[in-house]
């Protein structure tokens, strides 16, 4: 796997960009694996508090599930209301329910536009973002969901709460020796 | 404000499941240790007498016996040491339920795994005793000089403990003295009523059993106190649910460090000034990765759990990478 795009403005970040260590995910809301990976990274954000950067990136695989890519584009409309993760968190505690009236239903509980929100969907406004998340995932060699990077490696471990914090801590510690060797220019 | 459940609420609540699990298990062990002695005494028959011996049969009971007696490996009676070895193996296999039982009856704090040990191996040492001492009285008052001399002074974690310890007394007795049907009833009944016991909770308190023994099935809980002659005492669900958070409170944190022993003074820093208690569970040397500092933390209600661990990450650093938690049962 090559090295996935960096963490620009379009992205979906929480976290410091002064975080020792970056957790990038390529994920499908329809997909009961990245469901299982969900409370897991939000325990583990919470275990690193400001040394941790999550990042989501669209992956929805549009062959095996089919309302995966209107999900992602309902949470993109709802970024484009403020509401980004709120929609996240929703739709991933909702992974069965994500037919065109649930996200309706979705929507209303996050406390969206609903108009807008309607339009969003109906003109397809952000199916170009998706898609372009979903490109830049297949040139880094993403092939499945979910799949992680951590400090811009590709993570091949279980995604468990235990094996993941251990993997970002050694990262998060690489990291900082690769840092303080380049401060004395060893 | 809560309202009091009825008697019928409070039986249910008082009943646990024992599991088909545990049903299916003990049932297919006790067939299969039942097959295995009734071989090993059909090869092996105890006893002082020797069935080899016996006259020849006139009734069905004894033509029985004879046919066991000419089946046998050693028809004129086993050697001793031999006769000891099944006796002990019996005892063994009869109390194998026994602590099971009390593995299953047991939570997570009430558990003593010193009693697993000694339930099992304590029927071994009584069943060699008795065959020791047999029918000597002089042994027997040399056994009891021996016993008086020997101070055992540990407390048992739970009274009923004790039961499970005379269980394995009385098994290692039995078949001691060749009684190997006594001992397999002893074990049968004891698995079965303590099993009974537990699952319809009689040890629970005052309330649950009173209620369920000497009340109507619908009856208001706040007749319990006018049955007993008592004053009422409201009857909530406060107590299950104040345990519950006290659970809930107790949490295992895991702190990931760089530096184990520059890490570990600022980290129990934090805890000593944030948490109601703590205690060091253990640690992991940081050998290449990340050290592991593992502590039992009692949450205090005012610094919750969110803010010590925002704490030990903020005046940790840069120690500090991470501090995960989980149940503290996970430990």
């Amino acid at each position: 796997m090559t090295l996935p795009p960096a963490v620009g403005a379009r992205d979906h970040v929480q976290g410091p960009a002064s975080a020792r260590v970056t957790l990038v995910e390529y994920a499908d809301f329809e997909c009961p694996g990245c469901g299982q990976a969900y409370p897991v990274i939000k325990a583990v954000q919470k275990a690193f508090g400001p040394n941790l950067r999550f990042v989501f990136r669209h992956f929805p695989l549009v062959a095996s599930h089919p309302h995966a890519a209107m999900a992602a584009e309902a949470a993109e409309a709802a970024d484009a209301q403020g509401k980004f993760w709120a929609m996240h968190d929703r739709l991933f505690e909702h992974q069965t329910a994500l037919e065109d009236a649930d996200l309706q239903r979705h929507a209303r509980k996050v406390g969206l536009d609903l108009e807008r929100f309607e339009r969003d969907l109906r003109t397809q406004a952000y199916q170009a973002r998706v898609r372009e998340d979903a490109a830049a995932g297949k040139s880094c060699g993403v092939r499945g969901t979910p799949t992680l990077f951590i400090n811009g490696v590709s993570y091949a471990g279980s995604v468990e709460r235990e094996a993941l914090v251990l993997a970002l801590a050694r990262a998060a510690l690489t990291a900082r020796e690769s840092h303080d060797n380049a401060a004395l220019g060893t | 404000m809560t309202t009091p459940p009825s008697v019928r609420e409070l039986s249910q609540t008082a009943q646990r499941k024992i599991g088909r699990v545990t049903v299916v298990r003990l049932t297919a062990y006790y067939v299969c240790a039942g097959a295995l002695l009734l071989l090993m005494t059909g090869l092996f028959p105890l006893g002082p007498t020797p069935p080899g011996q016996a006259p020849p049969p006139t009734e069905m009971g004894e033509a029985l016996t004879w046919i066991r007696g000419q089946l046998s490996l050693f028809p004129r009676g086993a050697p001793v040491w031999l006769d000891a070895v099944v006796q002990m193996i019996a005892a063994v296999l009869l109390v194998v339920p026994v602590a099971f039982v009390y593995v299953r009856t047991r939570t997570r704090l009430k558990y003593d795994h010193s009693i697993v040990s000694t339930v099992i191996v304590l029927p071994i040492v009584v069943c060699a005793i008795v065959v020791v001492v047999r029918d000597s009285l002089a042994l027997a008052f040399s056994l009891a000089g021996i016993v008086a001399a020997v101070r055992f002074r540990n407390n048992l974690k739970e009274s009923g403990d004790a039961v499970y310890i005379f269980g394995s007394i009385g098994i290692g007795f039995a078949t001691g003295i060749h009684a190997i049907a006594v001992a397999t009833v002893l074990s049968l009944f004891f698995v079965l009523l303590e099993l009974a016991l537990w699952k319809f909770n009689f040890s629970a308190e005052f309330e649950h059993t009173f209620a369920r023994l000497c009340m109507p099935s619908g009856a208001d809980l706040a007749a319990i106190s006018s049955a007993t002659g008592e004053l009422p005492i409201p009857v909530t669900k406060e107590e299950p649910e104040a345990e519950a958070d006290s659970a809930r409170r107790t949490r295992l944190v895991r702190v990931y460090v760089d530096q184990v022993d520059q890490a570990r003074p600022v980290v129990e820093a934090v805890l000593q000034r944030d948490a109601k208690a703590w205690s060091l569970a253990g640690t992991r040397p940081s050998d290449g990765g990340p050290g592991i500092l593992e502590y039992r933390v009692r949450i205090r209600k005012r610094v919750d759990l969110d803010t010590l661990r925002e704490r030990l990450l903020r005046e940790g650093a840069p120690h500090v990478v991470a501090a995960d938690d989980s149940p503290a049962d996970q430990l």
